[in-house]
């Protein structure tokens, strides 16, 4: 379970985070769906350290993520997928792959790749096992991308607007995975801007605006006309958004 | 064959090589060293080990922006009258051609360090790698990428400054070629023909640093898609 209790975050004078509570149970899927600048990728972020929380805690599986050394453990538990990719340039897509498991799991070096190429080739890229990140489209650095972040076996799957620097091809290719994964009953929480996609694998969807929770609704009352739908500042965000038919 | 000789002897090609061997030992020890050491230093200061790092870097500047020539006397007759040690001529040399050469290599490694993308070593530490595996798998060879065509640089480099030594008497190839042309009156063969050998050996680093650099470049020259 990851829990975030009236969680701040400030960057010098800007506050980002304005006392976030957010509760997320084993196999649940939660999109945090909000406009830029709402502060979802630094909450995201702050769940597994990449930044330093200014006040409030989080808690995954019990473990504190502002301890040094409990927060290690939290980040074997949680995996995270980044928007611009960030895979290692300079090794393969194996190694890519294979490298945390080997050093963090204490692996095999054999296991972790047999592990590794069967991801790869449940998505598709099982050919492109020895090629270097360079050459790859993004949308295939992005499942490589997954394939890295399955690989550590986490309880949790942390998705940083995974599809923001994908053309609308790549994305379909990169949904197509996660949505699979979804079925499989991984748990994640995801920040995104896809909101057809949201709504198809989200158990429950959060509505972040000005650093504050504006909802957190189960998916069907959310984007029931009476819902989430009833506050202007949502339904403005999703009319912007351009992706929603005003479906009630 | 003794003094007064014209004309070249077979002895002036064995003293060539003795010289040149003087000049290959000081620089290879001296570049082996000074890696090891510019590597640390860039190190602690790229980690932010205080203290260390701005005694370091105090060191360094004043190494870097000093004459070598200078910095040698410093050594060979500073080191032993403060510390009440002998120097050899050769340790001396040695000594002073490590840490100059220490004080340029920090730079690069800071440097090569720096620009890396950040945010692939973030993806690191989010997969709870440790900081000694993300410096050996994912800095290291990266750096090392980029550090290469300005360590070929700086080690050519190196060697043409290994010249200066002949001033506190190591008899390497320039001082060879000072003793050589003494005696034969001839600066017109003998000085093309020592430089020519620093030509060549500046040829070969230069050649061997190129394969160097396509090996550790590879994952940066493949095409994109």
């Amino acid at each position: 379970m990851i829990e975030i209790k009236k969680l701040h975050k400030n960057f010098g004078d800007l506050q980002v985070l304005k006392g976030v509570d957010l509760t997320l149970k084993p196999g649940e899927v939660v999109s945090i769906l909000g406009g830029s600048g709402s502060g979802k990728s630094t909450m995201i972020r702050c769940i597994n350290g990449l930044e330093g929380i200014t006040s409030g805690s989080i808690f995954v599986d019990g473990f504190d993520v502002s301890n040094k050394k409990e927060l290690l453990e939290v980040r074997k538990k949680c995996s995270t997928v980044f928007q611009q990719f960030d895979l290692y340039p300079h090794l393969s897509v194996l190694e890519n792959i294979t490298l945390a498991p080997v050093y963090v799991l204490s692996s095999s070096k054999k296991d972790a790749e047999a592990i590794a190429l069967d991801l790869l080739d449940s998505v598709g890229l099982a050919d492109k096992k020895d090629v270097f990140p360079a050459q790859l489209s993004g949308g295939q650095k992005q499942r490589v991308g997954i394939c890295r972040a399955l690989a550590m076996r986490p309880d949790y799957l942390l998705l940083d607007e995974v599809t923001s620097s994908l053309d609308p091809e790549m994305t379909a290719e990169v949904l197509d995975i996660l949505k699979k994964l979804a079925r499989e009953g991984i748990t994640m929480i995801s920040v995104t801007h896809e909101i057809e996609f949201a709504r198809e694998i989200s158990d429950r969807i959060v509505f972040l605006d000005q650093g504050r929770i504006l909802s957190d609704l189960p998916k069907d009352e959310f984007f029931a006309g009476d819902g989430g739908l009833a506050d202007p500042r949502i339904a403005r965000f999703l009319s912007k958004m351009g992706e929603f038919n005003g479906q009630a | 064959m003794g003094y007064g000789d014209e004309g070249f002897t077979i002895y002036d090609l064995l003293l060539w090589a003795e010289g040149l061997g003087i000049t290959l030992w000081i620089f290879i020890l001296s570049t082996v060293i000074g890696l090891v050491l510019g590597v640390l230093i860039g190190l602690v200061r790229y980690y932010h080990i205080t203290i260390l790092g701005k005694l370091l870097m105090i060191v360094s500047e004043s190494l870097k922006n000093s004459p070598v020539i200078v910095q040698l006397f410093l050594v060979y007759f500073g080191i032993p009258a403060l510390l009440q040690i002998d120097m050899t001529p050769n340790m001396a040399a040695v000594i002073t051609l490590s840490g100059n050469t220490a004080a340029f290599v920090a730079v690069i490694v800071i440097s090569s360090i720096e620009s890396i993308d950040r945010r692939q070593l973030e993806a690191a530490r989010s997969f709870a790698l440790p900081k000694l595996v993300i410096l050996r798998h994912i800095i290291f060879p990266q750096s090392l990428s980029i550090a290469m065509p300005m360590l070929v640089s700086l080690a050519i480099n190196q060697l043409q400054v290994t010249s200066l030594v002949s001033v506190i008497g190591v008899i390497d190839l320039t001082r060879v070629g000072d003793i050589v042309n003494q005696r034969t009156f001839e600066p017109f063969i003998v000085w093309p023909l020592i430089g020519l050998t620093y030509f060549i050996l500046a040829k070969l680093i230069a050649i061997v640093g190129m394969r160097l650099e396509r090996k550790f470049s590879a994952y940066r020259l493949v095409g994109e898609l």
